[in-house]
């Protein structure tokens, strides 16, 4: 395989910080609500009142946060697209699922079923631009984004693509907020707040006016009784991006591994992002924006979903 | 590119538990539709591919007893189970256990089954609260890797709907066509829910009758479900596991059709660029295909668009095509896997599978194998999967010459 170096061009964001916008850096929206819904900006500047009308809030983010960053990079027709999401279109699904579970199995709505798979996302976005490359949807949980963004480097290290939309997108309705409370997931004393997440990114191989460089990624199952579980990577790094979400059974193994770097400050992106499954994918976005910022020169990013999924990805400054 | 080659096949699905149940039914020519039996619902006028086994007969199979579990996971665990024991990987000694092996598992449906029946619950108390911890994609794969122990060190989820199978063994395949991982599991498992039972229903693409692709009197798709992997492999790491490639991944395309949500384009521009993609990929030319299992739901757009695909690729001289769909129902998410095993049980035992319910050329179609002896030796095998979307990706399958 080649040594092709991989560059995060452009990344924005819709979540519960000011959208669109990197206004968090210096200005964070701080809230200690347990449940807060994305800031949504002005779609009108995106989207036609008639594609609004038709679009679930989840699909108007997503194509707005790629629109955002197609325009930004200049890549108006990326070699591929690949989404992560770990619950999909939720609103969609809800409906049709109540009405199929309180009604029964006559008269539901094709429009609900039609807009409630998970590669709705991402194929919106090549319906909107008619395009007809490679395009895939990953659904795991809390690492859906980095399994995407693993396609993506892999195809370009591959040669066989030279850019790629990546994005990651999970919405949380008041009754999905309520059933992944009863499970613990969310809304938990302590815990950050359940939050929602849309992200897209351009990866290319074109270092030109990029926001960092991906320099790699490592992505492992871990089994509770120690064997072939992933090693954490022991790249000199002066930053740790972590998803600590303030549940100690869930922040442990952060902990652990942040014991490993002595010294190395780090930044808790959940905080000011909220727990959602693609929570990381506002995780890799905060990192690419410290990075361009001169926050930091190298950093490791790090991700679990209930201590079994893992993934690591360094980041390291190119400007 | 170092050759892609399949060391062990796992499959269940209306035809049968395994991989030899599957190879009888597809040899004779039978059905696995019925009437459904295990899935309650109140429309039993769809005929449908059910596994035939209930939950409980599937875990005594499998050997477990614990909940939660969902069918999805039960029937990956068993197709998974089949094609590890066939690559050696069941019960590997201790100290001789491979590196890495990392799971591509496609799903769409997940554990809907269990939240269809418990949704209500989950809403208003705590009593199935641990079916709400199985119900996405993700904890499917998961659910399905941990009954073999640490065996999987990387566990990914692809859903892409029908096309979510296909997609699994493509990114796994570049996982080791990378260096990345040298062995991988690789395909899709899906039970039937009335959770899209009636949503094919709304969209009013479910035939009454015994579906009939590539049909001029075709009305629309019968559901199946089922799971199928395959464990694939660098050549060279077969050869030092020493064990027997069965066939050879050589080539993928993966093309959005960009058209619509549900619908496929006139033209098939998706079909068409995934297999013109895999057929560059593998470096052969439209006849060097042998057979092509379509990916022909019976519904009056996908076939047609698919024909027109079809044509564009092969023109006037079109390989043996089937879509198996008349025998196995459409399996969804794991129609790309189910059927991708199909063609290399073609490719073994030399038969063509049938296009079971065929009867009436479609006006501007293209004719189908409905005669299991094939006129020369088959060497390749496309196998297409279209998802809503347009999500489309195209497989080849070749025999394997050491």
């Amino acid at each position: 395989m080649s040594s092709t170096r991989i560059y995060i061009k452009s990344a924005t964001q819709i979540s519960m910080q000011q959208p669109l916008s990197e206004e968090w850096l210096v200005n964070p929206v701080i809230s200690n609500e347990p449940y807060v819904r994305s800031t949504d900006p002005d779609f009108k500047q995106w989207l036609t009142p008639l594609q609004s009308r038709r679009m679930g809030k989840i699909l108007k983010r997503a194509l707005t946060t790629s629109l955002k960053v197609m325009n930004d990079s200049g890549v108006e027709q990326p070699d591929a697209i690949m989404t992560g999401t770990g619950l999909g279109c939720v609103e969609n699904t809800e409906r049709f699922l109540y009405q199929l579970c309180q009604e029964g199995e006559d008269l539901l709505k094709p429009t609900n079923f039609m807009q409630s798979t998970h590669n709705t996302i991402s194929s919106l976005i090549a319906i909107h631009r008619h395009l007809h490359g490679y395009n895939t949807t990953y659904s795991h949980k809390g690492i859906s984004f980095e399994t995407a963004m693993l396609d993506a480097i892999t195809q370009m290290r591959l040669g066989d693509i030279r850019t790629a939309l990546v994005t990651g997108n999970d919405e949380m309705s008041p009754t999905y907020y309520s059933i992944l409370q009863r499970i613990g997931y969310v809304g938990q004393p302590g815990q950050v707040p359940a939050s929602e997440a849309s992200v897209a990114m351009l990866l290319t191989v074109d270092p030109v006016d990029s926001l960092c460089e991906i320099e790699d990624i490592q992505m492992g199952y871990i089994h509770p009784l120690g064997a072939n579980n992933p090693a954490v990577p022991t790249t000199q790094v002066d930053k740790l991006v972590l998803g600590t979400n303030g549940i100690p059974a869930h922040d442990v193994l952060y902990e652990k591994i942040a014991s490993q770097f002595q010294g190395v400050s780090r930044m808790d992106y959940k905080r000011l992002f909220g727990e959602n499954y693609s929570a990381s994918a506002l995780g890799l976005y905060a990192a690419a924006h410290l990075l361009h910022q001169g926050y930091a020169n190298r950093l490791l990013f790090v991700n679990h979903c209930d201590g079994q999924n893992i993934a690591f990805v360094t980041l390291k400054r190119t400007s | 590119m170092e050759p892609i080659v399949i060391t062990g096949v796992g499959i269940i699905s209306a035809l049968g538990s395994n991989k030899h149940e599957t190879l009888e039914a597809l040899k004779a020519k039978r059905t696995g539709m019925a009437p459904p039996h295990y899935l309650q619902t109140k429309h039993r006028e769809f005929p449908v591919g059910e596994v035939k086994k209930s939950n409980e007969e599937l875990k005594h199979m499998l050997g477990i007893s614990s909940e939660p579990t969902t069918r999805t996971s039960l029937l990956g665990m068993l197709a998974v189970q089949e094609a590890l024991k066939e690559a050696g990987l069941l019960a590997t000694a201790a100290g001789n256990e491979p590196a890495a092996v990392t799971f591509v598992n496609g799903t769409t449906v997940g554990g809907m089954d269990k939240t269809e029946q418990y949704y209500l619950d989950f809403l208003q108390n705590d009593n199935y609260n641990d079916y709400i911890r199985i119900h996405d994609c993700g904890s499917t794969t998961n659910l399905i890797a941990d009954n073999f122990g640490t065996l999987f060190t990387q566990c990914f989820t692809v859903s892409t709907a029908c096309s979510s199978a296909a997609n699994a063994i493509i990114f796994g395949a570049n996982l080791i066509r990378s260096g990345q991982t040298e062995i991988a599991v690789v395909g899709g498992a899906e039970c039937i829910t009335k959770y899209h039972l009636g949503g094919f229903n709304s969209l009013m693409i479910l035939d009454h009758e015994q579906c009939r692709p590539f049909d001029e009197t075709r009305a629309g798709l019968n559901l199946g479900e089922g799971a199928s992997y395959f464990v694939i492999e660098t050549q060279d790491s077969a050869c030092r596991r020493g064990v027997i490639a069965l066939g050879k991944l050589s080539g993928w395309g993966n093309a959005c059709d960009a058209f619509h949500q549900t619908a496929s384009s006139d033209e098939g521009e998706g079909a068409f660029l995934a297999m013109q993609k895999a057929l560059s990929m593998a470096g052969l030319q439209p006849h060097d295909i042998d057979y092509v299992n379509a990916h022909g739901t019976g519904t009056p757009n996908n076939d047609q668009s698919e024909s027109r695909a079809l044509r564009r690729i092969f023109g006037n001289q079109l390989p043996q095509v089937s879509s198996t769909k008349g025998m196995t129902g459409h399996t969804t998410s794991a129609s790309g896997s189910v059927e991708a095993t199909i063609c290399l049980l073609a490719l073994q035992h030399q038969f063509i599978p049938v296009n079971y319910g065929w009867r009436k050329p479609m006006s501007d179609g293209i004719m189908v194998a409905m005669d299991t002896k094939p006129n020369h030796p088959l060497v390749h095998a496309m196998c297409n999967s279209f998802g809503f979307g347009g999500n489309d990706s195209s497989l080849i399958i070749s025999s394997f010459a050491p």
